[in-house]
């Protein structure tokens, strides 16, 4: 089992000046202790206009800074919007190049097509194009990366013969990933053979449901490049020894992330059409109150928030249903003081890591 | 979260009024639909709501023209602008400002949804390659609207909102949530195309309609059901929701 923490860079209002770099900083501390702790990835998503939400319109440039202040934990750039009127697909091959070498060959590289209004109306992107575009341009990638030059003649975008530099240190590629709101992607993912990066809070049976889809589709996959054959799913972490308190705590992350991602206008919502069939909503449901497969303290199942023990079962549950992975999100709006999103990295990697680590390595 | 910081007068002020909330539900067979989305610009996007809701980022305008040739309330047009939010977590479009065209009917809306219809001349006609609406308040111009090259779509493509309506009730000052309930038979989506948005007509003084986000077209029953749930227009919904039946 693999453990990430991944970064919506939310800010809180009003923005007064220092509040994004502080948040900004507050994320670099917290990444430089996952990088000592034995956390395996920092992810950062890409979005645009989202207030409150996510100020990380820029998430290369964090994860360089991540990068250059930690020596282990590899640098999730997901999910990058691939879609040439945001980012030119050369441009996406450029700077991943770029990243992983400075990381030192500790790049991931996530792909996504963007589920906001607010962000496709903000680039005039059609959302009915957006799956094809998404998906010329990852195929395109690997061949960016692996040709001397390299040329395309496509529908979205194409290229003289080109040299693309330059070129990543992992070989043949940094894997590649794809984000996974609405359900069916991850059979998109399966038959190209690249990773499930989940980023909506799914139930334990939708889970397993989807992962064991995954798993039968991509064998016979046609691989566009390296194939990455990893599932992870995102969750929230917050680990204290006082179960209440852990609860009482974690919850008003989770109320706190439902409200920023309330107010978000999904591409479903204002336009009509087939290419998202989903509202792409990010946040969990709540337990429900009777017959619930969460806890009596509301914390909804299979959340990372509780005692270190409550936790593990969570994620032995995960475990069990074919899950490689899980990112966790950790705070929202900052509504969860430094210190304690420090102690509870800290606790979580004492009491709960080991029990997912095999003897003599990670 | 921004939670929206409308004075609860303005509110009051193009509030309907309803004098219980026992209305039977209603049923409207074959109701011509255009609706037309833009972005609102020009306002915080919380200006336009009272603290009970909070504004979606951008804030989006619906203008939604009915005509409905046949049904218990006779024939009629009705026209609507809503704009969207958020009730707690959940999407919702408040009712800014309604007319209609043809007294029974806006009568049997007003007191039974609290539409707040005012009266107006209403026009809705479907060409082959266009469908054109228009609003005429007091004998002036208050909208001039068109979906132009309507291309279909699945019914299930299109996407519904319940309503808040203002209302003046036996308690109160009160939004009043409509659940309208659309079952589509025919859906085309279009290219919106604005002429004339008279902005004070329409409640929101001084805003504009500011980039267009799209049009449908829609042949469909709607149905207007039982209230189930009012809310204080002054406090968060989780505070101030009532259940109705």
């Amino acid at each position: 089992m693999r453990f990430g923490i991944f970064y919506e860079l939310s800010v809180p209002r009003p923005f007064a000046p220092g509040v994004e770099r502080a948040v900004y900083e507050n994320a670099l501390e917290q990444v430089r202790l996952a990088d000592e702790l034995g956390f395996d990835t920092v992810w950062a998503v890409e979005h645009h206009f989202l207030e409150e939400y996510s100020h990380c319109s820029a998430p290369e440039l964090f994860l360089t800074a991540c990068a250059m202040q930690t020596k282990q934990i590899r640098v999730g750039h997901g999910a990058v919007v691939c879609v040439p009127a945001m980012n030119h697909p050369v441009r996406i091959a450029e700077r991943a190049a770029v990243l992983d070498i400075l990381s030192g060959g500790r790049l991931e590289l996530g792909t996504a097509r963007s589920s906001t209004w607010s962000e496709l109306a903000g680039f005039e992107i059609d959302p009915d194009t957006t799956k094809q575009t998404w998906d010329e341009t990852i195929r395109a990638l690997p061949r960016m990366w692996t040709e001397e030059r390299f040329s395309w003649q496509g529908t979205s975008f194409s290229v003289p013969e080109r040299a693309i530099l330059p070129k990543p240190v992992q070989r043949p590629h940094p894997p590649l990933w794809v984000t996974v709101t609405s359900p069916g992607t991850e059979l998109d993912a399966a038959e190209r053979g690249i990773g499930c990066l989940g980023v909506a809070a799914a139930s334990f049976k939708e889970q397993e449901r989807r992962t064991a889809e995954y798993r039968r589709r991509i064998a016979d996959c046609t691989p566009i490049g390296a194939v990455n054959s990893q599932v992870a799913t995102l969750n929230f972490l917050y680990c204290h020894e006082d179960p209440h308190e852990a609860a009482r705590t974690g919850l008003g992350m989770l109320g706190t992330f439902g409200q920023e991602n309330a107010q978000l206008l999904f591409t479903r919502e204002a336009y009509p059409t087939r290419a998202y069939g989903s509202l792409a909503n990010l946040a969990p449901a709540p337990a429900r109150r009777e017959g619930s497969p969460g806890d009596a303290t509301g914390v909804p199942e299979g959340m990372a928030i509780g005692d270190p023990e409550r936790i593990v079962r969570a994620i032995k549950e995960w475990e069990s249903i074919g899950v490689d992975g899980v990112n966790f999100l950790l705070n929202a709006l900052e509504v969860i003081p430094q210190q304690q999103v420090l102690a509870s990295l800290r606790l979580f990697a004492r009491e709960v890591m080991p029990r997912f680590r095999k003897k003599g390595g990670a | 979260m921004l939670a929206g910081t409308r004075a609860l007068d303005t509110l009051a002020r193009r509030a309907g009024r309803v004098a219980s909330f026992d209305a039977p539900a209603l049923t409207l067979p074959g109701v011509e639909l255009l609706q037309v989305t833009y972005e609102l610009g020009g306002g915080a996007p919380e200006s336009f709501f009272p603290p009970a809701l909070h504004p979606t980022l951008p804030v989006l305008a619906v203008l939604a023209l009915w005509r409905a040739d046949a049904g218990p309330l006779g024939r009629f047009a009705l026209a609507q602008l809503r704009l969207s939010c958020r009730s707690g977590v959940r999407p919702r479009q408040l009712l800014a400002a309604s007319f209609a065209d043809g007294e029974p009917a806006r009568a049997a809306l007003n007191e039974r949804f609290a539409f707040g219809a005012r009266p107006a001349r209403i026009r809705l006609d479907r060409f082959y390659d266009r469908v054109e609406g228009g609003v005429e308040v007091d004998g002036a111009s208050a909208l001039e609207v068109t979906g132009l090259g309507p291309l279909p779509l699945a019914p299930g493509d299109l996407q519904f909102f319940s309503s808040m309506h203002a209302a003046e009730t036996p308690k109160g000052l009160r939004l009043l949530q409509i659940d309208t309930e659309v079952r589509v038979t025919r859906a085309e989506r279009a290219e919106p195309r604005l002429t004339q948005f008279a902005a004070d007509a329409f409640g929101i003084p001084g805003v504009k309609l500011a980039y267009p986000v799209a049009a449908f077209v829609a042949l469909c029953d709607v149905t207007l059901p039982r209230l189930r749930f009012a809310c204080r227009p002054d406090v968060p919904a989780h505070a101030g929701t009532e259940r109705l039946s």
